[in-house]
């Protein structure tokens, strides 16, 4: 269990440094000499002000004794198993480009199924590459969608 | 009848635009009634599929799949009382205690029939409400559309968040996203960092796969399938045809879903489950006996029923004549009408009028093609509910990751939906809604758009907002949602307070 009025403290920083990191930004946007028109940079600092308004209010709020409610760990995963899904998933997005889709798609769906509870090596080999093969080829021949194969590109 | 009807119509009823809404049907009862996936989710992974098939079939489709899905969230919701989609949440209170009694069949016949006719009098109020409000809309100027769409996010924010505070920030979040990439009015690059994948702006369908199916993907991994429940249910289903005593008792409930879901469905952000829930207390307060209700009431399924499919037809209307998404579904649907070149508006009528009237009657068979899968096949539909999430996952995250790379062929999409996925994961943590950012990012530039011209079209003079009747009205319907929504966050949480302060005094 975890405070809201904590989250929404962390928060209200956070999105108030990026606020402020995108009004910066803003303010160097290139500008264009033309009458009687809006520049830009016009739309944005509309959107900044009202994030820097918005943030502050939130941190305020988090301040403030208005609120002080208990909730639970909204996701409700553990923390381990997270962590392993995000490295599961970073190193599916840096093989991604280099091995192809089915290459890469038989670990992910593979760790995944593991993540998901199963545990039988049988069930989980012929599951991952079957169902990555099936739709990677649904993909390319039934809707025509040229997925990459990289390193099974002479294979498949 | 004008000729756009009629050719609507034809258009709608070529072979292969039924066994599109058909199919569009049966993925959407599979989708709505699996617990963890949404419709919204169930639409992600259909819509790269779509890109290869012409706009009206596409289209048809995925209206099946939007219709299908709220009517499969009942099922799920009566056999294991666990709602397959939000919208049927108020279904389970009355579904699940007359499954329980050994009727799972009338409880489910009754949700389906229910679904049918709040579906068809959506329909009806979209056919004859769509054409007049678009006409409506054609005198629009700048000025009004800015007021509109500003109407339509600030709506949006009231309804989606508990806190007021957090439904404006998560739009001003989509609102800097959609400044990523070309300045609408004079093609400036803003914010690109040299990055050439940027300077056509992040798609909204990327975000939407990473803000909606990542979240959904993690908080499965606290789920467990339950399939010993569901395969016991599934055996329990005798008749499904609900008796002509049931037909009775559906009347008033089907009457007071229908028409609350197509009025709140229109409504930006108000969508399924507040409809149901509002049908399902005023069928309570109407009915002889509402002691029943929750103890496995045919009204008690009825009315919810009946609303939530309602809502699907109300929640078209300010998509079609307006642009105005109303739920996530329907910014889905923008987005695909979008790829395939067609942009909803009042002028979609004017310009596409075949293809919008072909739209209207593609919903009308998907209410039937609902009502005839469902009732066929619902023996054999439920047997999905065994179907282990260890496979069902997995495939959903690499149909996520293609859906990404095939809206562009383009791994930068694959990274961004996954940067996308970390920050849903950060709002749910967060109690912060994610569908103001989402519909941000689909009216974003048109609100920017609309801004700087009139503002160049009045010299910088901010009157003119207030001056012109159409945006004066919509403004002061922002206004009041606003305050509306304060008031209800004041009233909630004096609510809190009263019901916390006897504990601590005792």
């Amino acid at each position: 269990m975890s405070s809201m009025r904590t989250r929404n403290l962390i928060a209200g920083v956070i999105l108030l440094l990026l606020s402020i990191g995108y009004g910066y930004m803003t303010a160097h946007l290139p500008t264009r000499a033309i009458e009687n028109t809006t520049q830009p940079s016009f739309f944005p600092w509309v959107v900044a002000t009202c994030l820097v308004i918005l943030s502050v209010s939130l941190l305020a709020q988090s301040l403030l004794p208005i609120a002080k409610n208990n909730v639970p760990n909204s996701l409700g995963v553990t923390g381990k198993r997270l962590g392993t899904a995000l490295i599961l998933a970073l190193a599916y997005l840096t093989a991604l480009p280099l091995a192809g889709f089915v290459a890469a798609n038989v670990p992910l769906f593979a760790g995944l199924m593991i993540l998901y509870g199963e545990r039988r090596p049988v069930r989980i080999g012929v599951g991952s590459i079957v169902i990555s093969i099936i739709v990677f080829y649904i993909f390319r021949e039934l809707f025509q969608i040229r997925l990459p194969a990289g390193v099974l590109d002479s294979v498949i | 009848m004008s000729p756009d009807v009629i050719d609507g119509f034809l258009q709608a009823s070529q072979y292969s635009t039924i066994l599109a809404v058909a199919a569009g049907c049966l993925i959407g009862l599979v989708v709505g009634m699996i617990p963890g996936l949404t419709i919204s989710t169930g639409i992600i992974i259909v819509l790269p599929l779509t890109f290869v098939l012409p706009p009206e079939i596409s289209i048809a489709l995925l209206l099946g799949l939007y219709v299908s899905g709220m009517t499969g969230g009942s099922f799920s919701a009566i056999l294991l009382n666990i709602p397959g989609t939000p919208s049927a949440s108020a279904t389970a209170l009355d579904g699940n205690p007359m499954a329980s009694r050994g009727e799972a069949g009338r409880a489910l016949g009754i949700a389906i029939t229910a679904s049918f006719i709040g579906g068809l009098l959506s329909f009806l109020c979209l056919y004859f409400i769509a054409p007049v409000l678009a006409d409506i809309a054609l005198q629009f100027q700048s000025p009004d559309l800015f007021s509109l769409v500003f109407f339509g996010l600030t709506i949006i924010c009231s309804f989606a968040a508990k806190s007021l505070i957090k439904g404006f920030l998560s739009a001003a979040i989509g609102l800097a996203i959609v400044t990523i990439g070309q300045d609408p009015m004079m093609g400036t690059n803003r914010f690109t960092f040299g990055e050439v994948n940027l300077i056509a702006g992040v798609h909204f369908l990327t975000a939407l796969i990473g803000l909606f199916a990542v979240p959904q993907l993690v908080e499965n991994f606290a789920e467990m399938a339950k399939s010993d429940a569901a395969a016991r249910s599934a055996a329990k289903i005798k008749s499904v045809l609900p008796s002509l005593s049931d037909l009775k008792l559906m009347r008033l409930p089907v009457s007071i879903g229908g028409v609350a879901g197509s009025f709140l469905g229109i409504l930006p952000g108000a969508g399924g489950p507040i409809a149901a829930f509002i049908s399902y207390d005023y069928s309570r307060r109407l009915s002889k006996k509402p002691d029943e209700f929750g103890q496995g009431s045919p009204q008690g399924i009825a009315a919810p029923e009946a609303a939530n499919n309602a809502v699907t037809g109300g929640a078209l209307i300010p998509m079609m004549t307006l642009g105005i998404p109303g739920d996530p579904v329907t910014a889905i649907l923008i987005g695909a009408l979008l790829i395939h070149g067609l942009a909803p508006g009042p002028l979609l009528f004017v310009e596409n009028g075949e293809f919008a009237y072909g739209l209207i009657f593609s919903f009308f068979w998907a209410n039937i093609f609902n009502i005839i899968i469902a009732l066929i096949g619902l023996r054999l539909l439920v047997k999905v509910l065994s179907i282990p999430k260890a496979f069902l996952m997995p495939t959903i995250a690499i149909l996520c990751v293609i859906g990404s790379y095939a809206l562009r062929n383009n791994f930068f999409d694959v990274y961004v939906m996954f940067g996308f996925g970390l920050l849903g994961l950060a709002m749910r943590w967060l109690n912060m809604p994610i569908i103001p950012l989402l519909l941000a990012m689909v009216l974003g530039r048109q609100l920017e758009e609309h801004l700087r011209v009139s503002l160049i079209a009045s010299k910088n003079d901010i009157s003119i907002f207030f001056t012109q009747p159409f945006s004066l009205f919509f403004l002061c319907l922002a206004a009041a949602s606003v305050a509306w929504s304060f008031w209800a966050e004041y009233k909630s949480r004096q609510a809190q307070q009263q019901s916390s302060s006897p504990s601590e005094g005792g």
